[in-house]
């Protein structure tokens, strides 16, 4: 155990604040010299009881809640949420919204995508790059600030729906930004495959193979630059993605390097995604018609039952499990969210590392404390 | 194979202990299980039918029938199926075997379901609280009878 610390033995305690830290949680590490012996992750410096809050909140006022779980994949969460709702009521979604909800998702993302791989470019020294990826990023918010209306915690979706319609001009403002963006993400592969510093810290650092990683149940890229082809939005589709085209990207070099790879090529097919999108959209309603639960429905008694919906989450697969009694609140919701296990994993991984390499490979795993704790 | 098939198979391997067992699509099971035996039917999951991959373990109270539901949804990357497996545990001593062994990620969702709603894990490695500081060990707050944390508010613990 980390707790008996033998001769020549020390004892480092990483965060709850550390620079290399997204959200705060604390990585216990005991080194002898400067290999990782052992180390431990201490959770719940955020813990927000958001499970708890939404036993005690009306279906519609748990959406504003659910955003709040991880602000950077906020849509995915309410898609998630929403669609648990939808299954137990039994609501049909008119095609023209869930195409909607497919564009605001895929832009979201990108944009976590962006974030991500800056933070982590700055986490192992390489600076400027935080600077040229949030200066794309921020381009995208203005996007998706022009349709919902907020920049991180978005409220948008609805049972059956969307809050509001796409603007007028919409597809023109995605293509000017996605023109933009392309020579962005090219731009960043070849400063990634071209930097020695850079090579030097990630390639062949923090290697999972695919058996291991299955084994330890991590998701999304960090699953997917291992080889397996795991994506909840191939194998249990949901919207409209069976109707689009587009890959699973899998690298299979499964180390640090190959996961910014995975997110850099998934940012390109989201943008495929996106204009496929924009491309077949059929005109029509937003909310469905003739049914009891419409637009303004703040109380809303939704039949009882389970169920459990997942979705993927531009960090890997989640859940929301929803048991409703019959009444205007669900009874309970658990959230299966995809950093849980993902950073549970780390313990594991960073055995025999060098202490210089905790940062590059928990970095790697974009790990979002505040989903973890909830 | 399909659904149908993976809920019979499991249903003759363990007659008895997977009872009220319901295919409700193609690609989702529900089944009730012994509490005793989930972890040789997580084992007989994992190696006959590739299910591999643990999406979550949680609890839900039941106050009214005494009972608390351990829940686990088990999933795979080989096919789509969802398999749902409840045990449900007496309210007034929960206890259930820990499937740590099978599922290596069951570790965090069982500390988390001990701390929450009190559900102890026989064999568990490591049963520590996992979100929650040491002092609200006991209160169980996901329960449904929990009345908040009164008397021991920042302010008191200090």
């Amino acid at each position: 155990m980390y707790n008996e610390v033998g001769p020549s033995e020390m004892i480092m305690h990483m965060g709850p604040q550390h620079p290399m830290l997204p959200g705060p949680f604390r990585l216990n590490v005991k080194l002898r010299g400067e290999t990782v012996v052992d180390s431990e992750v201490e959770a719940g410096w955020i813990h927000k009881g958001i499970e708890k809050i939404l036993e005690s909140k009306t279906y519609l006022q748990g959406i504003t809640i659910v955003d709040r779980i991880c602000y950077l994949a906020a849509l995915t969460n309410e898609e998630a949420y929403v669609g648990c709702v939808e299954k137990l009521a039994d609501i049909e979604v008119p095609e023209r919204a869930q195409y909607i909800r497919v564009i605001m998702e895929e832009l979201s993302r990108i944009q976590s995508h962006l974030l991500g791989m800056g933070e982590y470019a700055s986490f192992i020294g390489f600076v400027s790059m935080f600077m040229y990826t949030i200066k794309e990023r921020e381009d995208l918010m203005s996007v998706i600030d022009s349709v919902t209306g907020a920049r991180i915690t978005h409220s948008f979706l609805r049972f059956g729906g969307v809050k509001d319609d796409l603007p007028e001009g919409f597809a023109d403002d995605v293509k000017y930004v996605f023109g933009n963006l392309r020579k962005a993400i090219d731009t960043y592969e070849e400063l990634f495959s071209t930097d020695y510093i850079y090579k030097a810290r990630t390639v062949g650092i923090g290697t999972l193979t695919a058996d291991v990683a299955k084994d330890i149940g991590v998701s999304g890229p960090p699953l997917r630059a291992t080889g397996v082809a795991f994506d909840i939005r191939k194998d249990e589709p949901y919207l409209v993605y069976k109707d689009l085209d587009f890959k699973v990207c899998t690298q299979t070099a499964g180390d640090v390097f190959a996961r910014v790879q995975v997110r850099l090529d998934e940012m390109r097919e989201s943008m495929y995604i996106i204009e496929q999108c924009l491309d077949q959209m059929p005109k029509g309603p937003i909310f469905p018609e003739g049914t009891a639960y419409g637009r303004r429905s703040p109380v809303m008694r939704i039949p009882a039952g389970e169920v459990f919906h997942r979705v993927e989450d531009p960090r890997g697969e989640m859940g929301f499990y929803m048991v409703s009694d019959g009444s205007d609140k669900p009874y309970r919701v658990k959230i299966r969210g995809p950093v849980y296990p993902t950073l549970q994993a780390l313990p594991p991984l960073l055995k025999g590392v060098p202490l210089a390499d905790i940062v590059s490979i928990a970095g790697s795993m974009d790990t979002c404390t505040s989903e973890v704790d909830r | 194979m399909d659904a149908k098939a993976m809920i019979d198979s499991l249903s003759s391997q363990f007659p008895g202990v997977i009872y009220d067992a319901q295919v409700e699509s193609d690609i989702r099971i529900l089944a009730k299980v012994k509490p005793e035996s989930v972890k040789d039917i997580c084992q007989y999951l994992k190696e006959k039918l590739s299910f591999g991959h643990l999406c979550c373990e949680f609890g839900v109270d039941y106050p009214e029938r005494n009972e608390i539901e351990v829940i686990y949804v088990i999933g795979s990357y080989e096919h789509p199926v969802l398999l749902t497996l409840k045990a449900i545990l007496s309210r007034d001593d929960p206890k259930i075997g820990s499937v740590v062994p099978v599922y290596w990620n069951a570790n965090w969702y069982e500390r988390e379901t001990y701390e929450l709603f009190g559900v102890k894990y026989l064999d568990h490695p490591d049963l520590r609280p996992l979100v929650l500081p040491q002092e609200m060990l006991g209160e169980w707050p996901l329960r449904k009878d929990y009345k908040g944390f009164p008397n021991k508010t920042a302010k008191n613990l200090v």
